[in-house]
């Protein structure tokens, strides 16, 4: 056994991958944590009238006992796992058909689930008004074929919902489609072989390669979800409004930054949650 | 295959491109020039002024940059003073539209120059726009109701408060105006319905005599007006968020009528947005406040002198009645340094006075007390 010559080489070579590694978590640190950090911290110090920052949690008490702003999160929370419901019921058939189907007609498919990531959100907001909004597209199209017209979501909880499906239609599916990266063709042509019947395959030998892919998918999506603005903005309701607008309102309009990043705290907890659920979901993903 | 690589790695380019860094720096003579107004704004910048500055003033060039909304802009603001402090250049010269009040403290830590002294123009301003001497003002407008001529003729258009109302109420589902903070036709309506409230008297509210009680004790009885038409509006109650979405929803015929800035109105009703049957009318009992836009320049700006040269310049005659005939708003000088030709043409559709309602806290406690007093207070289903 002679001694071993690599060690040194080793080590320089671990040197350089903290280097390289070192940008993007200084990177991070600096643009996430530290605001993160600083907010929390004026969040947990409300300001006293003569200008002391004693700790308390006399914001978060006043944001918990305010049932205009629990309504507010609630619409949150609401719009979320609706549309979260919805992307899933719509992006997973997609998925699958773009995973399995060949030809032409695929390739167009692919092109209009894509279409929507080149569509910036105001744009789509605008456009909405025009199709689903009263007297819209859709109305004059019912209207044609002597169909009463639509009783129009806009304005409504369901008109962000529409708009942020549709908006979120091509993240879902680059993820889940990637995820189905992991189920091989022969494993699915040897349980055909075997006489599995198109649901079975989906439930016994596509959905558990699924899972962390979808898992991902409800981390992503309810993270940009909470995150939203400009469609909540545009195409909700006065009140009760998404965290988004709210936040901005009370920053800007009310002048009030220490309520803003009381509510910005609540909603990051909130987003915490699901992004343990993907650092879990990636990490049992690594370990199988 | 290909289709699926494609699938794969387009969503890595598309995170990649969000995240590439973009860095600039101030240019020497480049006027970085920001606005939060709505689009018609930076056109008549794009189209009329900057040319007309730029033709008049060799070696000088503006930077037109749309901040997006007033938050875009106030980021802008509070970098520029974050490079006060830090004594950097803030890449930014001249804010189109601003309150010197905010960020709190720039006006006193000395962010905005005092324009009062360095303009030579300044003596043009209409003295009644004039709010503090670190902003110019230079254009002004007014809301109106705009309204469908083919659904309400143009003699029985309601020309008080109080016909307005009756008629909301006649006609539920045909009026809708913006949430107050998103937008200054919405805003300017419950300014309106808050004047009402008080006697018609705008001189009650100043920038100075805000407290918590005083408007607590003028703003609860504009609530009830304003709930008290809220089943009337358009889908029972809903509220646009903002200006334009209003004019979409009347160029549409979704509604007969909304309130509307003169300047977006008229800008409209020229580029086919809304119809030709578009009609404009002001209420004559009090006509519904307006505002003026005042110009700021940043005294930190690297192309400061040439920032305060731009604004003396938007003082000018020619940019005045370009304002006028181009823009449809009211000049921000007095009406005696307007040519003279439109002195006379708008005389008698251009009012006197344009009652104006103070920002400052008023407009925190407005926008609150109307989300929590008027937004919810409809069931939308019933």
């Amino acid at each position: 056994m002679t001694a071993r010559p690599v060690s040194g080489v080793q080590s320089s070579r671990g040197l350089t991958g903290l280097l390289l590694v070192a940008v993007p978590v200084l990177l991070f640190a600096w643009m996430t944590i530290w605001p993160i950090l600083s907010g929390l911290a004026r969040a947990l110090t409300p300001e006293q009238a003569d200008g002391s920052r004693p700790v308390s949690f006399a914001n978060f008490v006043t944001f918990f006992s305010d049932p205009y702003s629990l309504a507010n999160l609630g619409i949150t929370l609401w719009t979320c796992l609706v549309t979260l419901g919805l992307l899933l019921a719509i992006c997973i058939p997609l998925a699958l058909y773009l995973r399995f189907a060949q030809g032409r007609l695929a390739t167009y498919v692919q092109t209009m689930a894509m279409f929507p990531m080149f569509v910036p959100s105001i744009i789509l907001a605008f456009a909405f008004i025009r199709v689903l909004g009263p007297n819209g597209t859709v109305d004059l199209l019912l209207n044609a074929v002597g169909l009463p017209k639509i009783r129009s979501p806009y304005l409504t909880p369901w008109g962000p919902v529409i708009g942020l499906v549709w908006d979120n239609i091509p993240l879902t599916v680059l993820i889940l489609v990637s995820g189905l990266g992991a189920v091989s063709n022969q494993a699915v042509e040897a349980a055909r072989d075997v006489g599995a019947k198109p649901l079975a395959l989906f439930w016994h030998i596509i959905l558990p390669r699924m899972w962390t892919s979808v898992a991902v998918v409800v981390s992503f999506t309810m993270l940009g979800l909470f995150a939203s603005f400009t469609l909540p903005y545009v195409l909700g309701p006065a009140s009760p409004e998404m965290m988004g607008p709210f936040m901005q309102r009370t920053f800007r309009d009310l002048r009030n930054p220490e309520m803003a990043l009381t509510q910005a705290t609540v909603t990051m907890l909130f987003c915490i949650a699901f992004g343990l659920f993907y650092v879990r979901a990636v990490a049992r993903n690594r370990e199988s | 295959m290909k289709r699926r690589a494609f699938l794969i790695s387009a969503g890595g380019v598309a995170a990649g491109m969000v995240l590439l860094p973009r860095m600039s720096f101030a240019a020497e003579g480049k006027i970085d020039w920001y606005t939060s107004s709505d689009t018609n704004i930076l056109d008549f910048w794009t189209n009329v002024v900057a040319p007309k500055f730029e033709a008049a003033n060799p070696g000088l060039s503006i930077n037109l940059i749309d901040a997006g909304d007033g938050a875009g802009q106030d980021a802008i603001a509070d970098r520029a003073l974050a490079a006060l402090q830090t004594k950097t250049d803030p890449q930014a010269d001249y804010f189109e539209t601003a309150d010197p009040m905010s960020p709190k403290g720039a006006m006193e830590a000395g962010l905005y120059v005092n324009l009062k002294d360095s303009l030579s123009n300044w003596s043009k301003v209409n003295p009644l726009a004039v709010e503090t001497d670190f902003a110019v003002p230079y254009r002004g407008s007014q809301v109106l109701l705009a309204y469908d001529t083919t659904k309400l003729p143009a003699a029985d258009v309601p020309k008080t408060w109080a016909d307005l109302v009756t008629w909301i109420k006649a006609n539920p589902g045909q009026f809708i105006y913006n949430r107050p903070d998103k937008g200054g036709s919405g805003g300017n309506f419950v300014r309106r319905a808050i004047h009402e409230a008080n006697g018609r008297d705008p001189s009650l509210f100043t920038l100075d005599n805000f407290t918590p009680e005083y408007a607590e004790k003028t703003l609860a009885p504009a609530w009830e007006i304003l709930n008290d038409i809220a089943p009337s509006l358009f889908d029972n109650g809903a509220y646009t968020s903002g200006n334009t979405q209003s004019v979409q929803l009347l160029g549409q015929s979704a509604v007969t009528m909304i309130p509307a800035w003169s300047d977006q109105a008229l800008q409209g009703i020229s580029t086919g947005v809304l119809p030709e049957t578009t009609g404009l009318v002001q209420l004559t009992d009090l006509a519904f406040s307006g505002g003026f836009s005042r110009g700021v320049v940043l005294a930190n700006g690297a192309n400061k002198d040439a920032a305060i040269k731009l604004a003396d310049f938007v003082l000018t005659e020619e940019i005045q009645s370009a304002i006028i005939v181009e823009l449809g708003g009211f000049p921000g000088v007095s009406w005696d340094n307007v040519a003279e030709d439109l002195r006379n043409k708008y005389k008698d559709i251009v009012p006197s006075t344009i009652p104006t309602f103070p920002g400052g806290d008023w407009g925190a406690a407005i926008s609150d007390g109307w989300y929590r007093s008027v937004a919810p207070n409809v069931d939308r289903n019933s």
